[in-house]
């Protein structure tokens, strides 16, 4: 009898630890920002010459995949509706690394011709407060143009916003 | 004898023509430009061929029955580039990569010259768009100074060559090395 006990008693402490583990995990996340609404602020690239191509698709790419991870309020660069809302967080993006790549390279050696560009991504409040800070890369290594790349970053940087930001009603 | 050098002489004619039309056609100034939009143009769907003019301070472009306008006056900055793309594009070009030996690296080797051409314009709300335009060589200048002409405002007047250092989001394009 004692021996069924005992066993019960194990099978209920390892249940335990189990089931603990993943709460505990779940309290060790950062705390998400409010964000009622994002305003993405046009790419920047004083340091580093970048065609005028690759900055309209980075800027078009992250509004995009903002939009897709549930940001419902994206407001562009400039957008006077932007003014009024409360909690509304800004993001600047600069770009601080690029390497052009090529794809013919790409798809006659397979191992060189990589496209790759680095941009620091800085989350502001409405009144210039940082609130979030993060170098986001996007690259192509394989297939696809060299502007793929912008859509690798801009897949990363609405994830970085996704896991730091809520918007209220929807979590 | 006479029907051969005829046949000669046919065939120097139509190589000539051959070497001139296409440059005619690059220098082409107004008219509709059959053009792809990578990305940018508020409803129109990334990749979208169709067709680009410029009509009445507008930039007009043309998507099977829809159609999308850019005021020229609210356009803040037009940019053009050189580059190029796989001759051998689409799933052609996709299938061919499993060619044996090489072969499909050996088609990634021919390419066609293109030219880009890049615009930021504000909506009424103020809010800033970009689009970017792939066309046939030589059009995009005609294109952004017929914009600049209408009211449009450029911050580079570099040559699309020297600007250049860049792909289009296709995956068939490449820059221009």
């Amino acid at each position: 009898m004692n021996r069924i006990l005992s066993a019960g008693f194990r099978l209920f402490l390892f249940t335990l630890i189990f089931a603990a583990s993943p709460l505990l995990a779940q309290k060790s996340k950062p705390t998400k920002i409010k964000a009622a609404a994002l305003q993405v602020e046009m790419i920047q690239s004083d340091e580093i010459k970048l065609p005028a191509e690759f900055q309209v698709a980075l800027y078009e790419n992250l509004i995009r995949q903002l939009e897709k991870n549930g940001f419902s309020r994206v407001y562009r660069d400039g957008d006077r509706n932007a003014a009024s809302v409360a909690d509304l967080v800004v993001l600047h993006s600069t770009v601080r690394g690029f390497k052009a790549g090529s794809e013919r390279a790409r798809q006659v050696t397979t191992v060189s011709g990589a496209t790759s560009i680095t941009v620091h991504c800085q989350f502001t409040s409405s009144d210039g407060t940082s609130l979030l800070e993060q170098d986001v890369n996007g690259k192509v290594r394989f297939f696809g143009g060299n502007l793929k790349a912008t859509y690798d970053f801009a897949k990363k940087a609405a994830r970085v916003a996704n896991e730091n930001f809520f918007t209220p009603g929807r979590e | 004898m006479t029907s051969r050098t005829t046949t000669v002489l046919v065939g120097v004619a139509s190589f000539f023509a051959g070497l001139v039309i296409p440059v005619a056609n690059a220098q082409r100034a107004s008219g509709p430009v059959k053009v792809v939009q990578l990305t940018g143009l508020v409803g129109v769907k990334d990749n979208a061929k169709g067709t680009l003019s410029v009509e009445n301070g507008q930039l007009h472009f043309v998507h099977g029955k829809a159609s999308s306008d850019v005021s020229a006056a609210s356009i803040q900055d037009i940019a053009t580039a050189a580059d190029s793309q796989r001759a051998i594009g689409g799933t052609i070009g996709l299938m061919s990569m499993a060619a044996p030996y090489g072969g499909g690296r050996v088609l990634s080797l021919f390419r066609t010259k293109i030219d880009t051409l890049t615009v930021q314009y504000r909506d009424a709300d103020g809010g800033l768009h970009g689009a970017i335009f792939t066309m046939p060589v030589g059009t995009s200048e005609v294109i952004k100074k017929e914009l600049v002409a209408q009211g449009a405002h450029s911050t580079s007047d570099k040559e699309p060559a020297a600007a250049s250092a860049a792909s289009s989001s296709t995956p068939n394009k490449e820059q221009k090395q």
